[in-house]
């Protein structure tokens, strides 16, 4: 597979939301404050109120699925999703890797229409960092 | 982005649906007719009965949003959904449209394949995270699928 970076994504979040045991899992949701976004294309912040919708499966495999909207710094807005799995299981390192999806209306950035991506996550001190490529 | 080689996957379409215009597009439904899959670390085919949701978009972009089961030659069944994206330059499109062959790099077409299996086997596609580089050819596409790693 080939792909070029796309963004580094660093998202702040609030305390979680722990809904408890479901029939699929145990459901956390993490409501989104902010964050932004550094690309060669693009960049600029994440507005509040998005959320990242996650799920721990009885085999410890949480799945993530992540609404938020992007406002680069030309003023432009971006409707963002990803779903992914994050893997704590493995000896020698955790395994977080995401899908993502854009929609925006904004020309400059249409290009983001007609990619998928994909993302390498991890959990920092100060929230968590998604490095994004699209997929070539 | 790291990935390695999962398997190749050919997939056989029966006669498309062609659901019409709808209110996000034009919606083709490509349902599956049989097809089979070969990678080092699993191999066998596919099941009949499972389809392809296809959306074409106002911008011209054609979503893709496969299901499908597949049966691996010792026997475990897994579910493998698939959602994507096809676009290219409109002379290329079209020749795909007429069912011609077209050299796969002219045109954009990926997909994001996820796994479900009870298979103690094959568990680990239930953990992973996969990209695909699609082949339209007129009898069906066939998905080159890396897992990311």
């Amino acid at each position: 597979m080939r792909s070029r970076p796309l963004m580094s994504l660093r998202l702040s979040t609030a305390h979680t939301q722990d809904i408890g045991a479901g029939p699929r899992g145990s459901r956390v949701t993490f409501p989104i404050t902010g964050g932004s976004f550094e690309g060669e294309r693009l960049r600029g912040k994440v507005l509040p109120s998005g959320d990242d919708w996650t799920l721990k499966r009885p085999d410890g495999v949480v799945e993530l699925d992540l609404r938020i909207t992007l406002e680069t710094d030309d003023g432009a807005l971006i409707h963002m999703t990803f779903e992914g799995v994050r893997d704590d299981g493995p000896p020698g390192g955790s395994y977080f890797r995401t899908v993502s999806r854009f929609e925006t209306a904004n020309a400059k950035y249409s290009f983001l229409n007609r990619l998928l991506a994909v993302g390498s996550g991890q959990i920092r001190a100060d929230g968590p960092l998604h490095v994004i490529e699209e997929i070539l | 982005m790291d990935s390695r080689f999962l398997m190749s996957l050919q997939i056989i379409v029966a006669g498309a649906q062609k659901i019409g215009a709808v209110p996000h597009g034009t919606r083709v439904t490509a349902p599956i007719a049989s097809g089979h899959f070969e990678g080092p670390r699993l191999q066998g085919k596919v099941l009949p009965g499972g389809a392809d949701w296809t959306l074409l978009r106002g911008d011209g972009v054609l979503e893709l949003d496969l299901r499908v089961t597949l049966e691996t030659d010792d026997g475990a069944l897994i579910h493998m959904t698939s959602f994507g994206l096809r676009h290219g330059p409109p002379g290329v499109i079209g020749a795909l449209a007429r069912g011609e062959s077209v050299d796969p790099s002219t045109y954009y077409f990926r997909t994001t394949p996820r796994f479900e299996t009870g298979h103690p086997k094959y568990t680990f596609l239930n953990r992973l995270v996969a990209v695909s580089r699609g082949d339209r050819r007129p009898e069906g596409p066939i998905y080159t699928i890396d897992e990311i790693l």
